[in-house]
């Protein structure tokens, strides 16, 4: 039971760690990335039911998909690109950060790096059978294998989506054009397809 | 199970999959025996199928999924070089999104990874790029609109 508690405790760190995009963008008391996990099992729950998924998988999916930043750093789409000077990082974030491929693939590489030692370091005092579900849970939703996982990491956007164009509409501080944009070339799911849709409706 | 629905595939995701598949088969077929299976041995070992092995439910389920893709695949090939100058599957497209330039590939939707600029033929703006030419600009609908001018139109494809 200690080591069980010893993770609990740890997980529990998410409860205040304010997500680094909504910092950036100059959002005071952001969502949390245990709020940003409360918010995607919701979503998934309900969309996922729709679907016909497998709830049991799609909520372990939800829960597990951001406990590496326990440990690990929270990248945004636009690290490395970020400049250090506050001022100039406002700049930044009204383009759309552009990459070659060389170095998608490089960034994409170091961040599952980073998160798979996170994620081995956090459930390592877990008892076996805990341990490797968590970490089939997560290794399936970092690789999209399972109709679940790949449905969980579109959801994933789907409630960031949602959380900037409320944030937009509070503090006006988000580029919702950029975000336009961009979730309608990383989305496919004709459900989240449909939420999207909801959502641009009831906002603008 | 949506039964109408078509995968396209590049050639090399196939392989992928027809892989998995085949692993997976035989993992779920030393575990129903009780053996460890071999293929959890070998050196070439997928990851992924680590998710699996402790979980026959699961193991069930993904075999069922990877047989329905299975029999609904179509590969991506290169279209034919007088239809190269419009967009299909298979294509990178360089395009002016309000000034700013950018490179991505549209793909099946069980290959598309936005992080590493491949957009599934299933998203909006895969739909809506579908068919443009060189020099042609596609406004995706929404409360906001944003124009894509289309640059270049290449296949890579093997």
């Amino acid at each position: 039971m200690k080591n069980i508690l010893n993770f609990l405790v740890e997980t529990g760190k998410l409860k205040g760690k304010a997500r680094r995009g909504w910092m950036l963008h100059g959002i005071k008391n952001s969502e949390t990335t245990a709020e940003h996990i409360f918010y995607l099992a919701i979503l998934s729950w309900l969309i996922g039911k729709q679907k016909r998924l497998n709830i049991e998988r799609v909520l372990k999916l939800a829960l597990v998909h951001d406990l590496c930043e326990v440990y690990a750093p929270d990248i945004t789409p636009y690290d490395p690109l970020l400049p250090k000077d506050k001022k100039k990082i406002a700049e930044a974030l009204k383009k759309w950060p552009k990459f070659t491929n060389a170095l998608r693939i490089k960034k994409d590489k170091m961040k599952n790096h980073s998160e798979d030692k996170a994620i081995s370091k956090l459930v390592s005092k877990l008892p076996g059978n805990l341990r490797s579900e968590i970490k089939s849970v997560w290794l399936d939703f970092c690789k999209g294998i399972s109709k679940e996982a790949r449905f969980v990491r579109q959801a994933d956007k789907a409630v960031n989506f949602l959380q900037g164009i409320e944030y937009w509409k509070k503090y006006g501080k988000i580029q919702h054009k950029l975000w336009n944009r961009w979730i309608k070339e990383i989305i496919d799911d004709p459900a989240l397809i449909d939420l999207i849709k909801a959502i641009e409706k009831k906002f603008y | 199970m949506e039964e109408e629905k078509r995968y396209y595939l590049t050639k090399e995701g196939l392989e992928k999959i027809k892989k998995e598949y085949e692993d997976l088969k035989q993992i779920k077929l030393a575990k129903t025996k009780g053996d460890v299976p071999r293929v959890l041995q070998s050196e070439d070992l997928n990851a992924e199928y680590l998710a699996f092995q402790e979980d026959m439910g699961f193991l069930d389920s993904r075999i069922t999924e990877l047989e329905h893709i299975l029999k609904n695949t179509e590969i991506i090939k290169n279209p034919h070089k007088d239809k190269q100058n419009a967009i299909g599957l298979g294509a990178t497209v360089l395009v002016d999104v309000n000034g700013q330039s950018d490179e991505f590939t549209i793909i099946g939707t069980l290959e598309a990874n936005p992080v590493l600029g491949k957009i599934s033929n299933e998203s909006p703006v895969g739909r809506a790029l579908l068919g443009h030419k060189i020099g042609e600009e596609v406004a995706v609908s929404s409360p906001v609109k944003t124009v894509y001018k289309i640059k270049k139109i290449k296949y890579r494809i093997g």
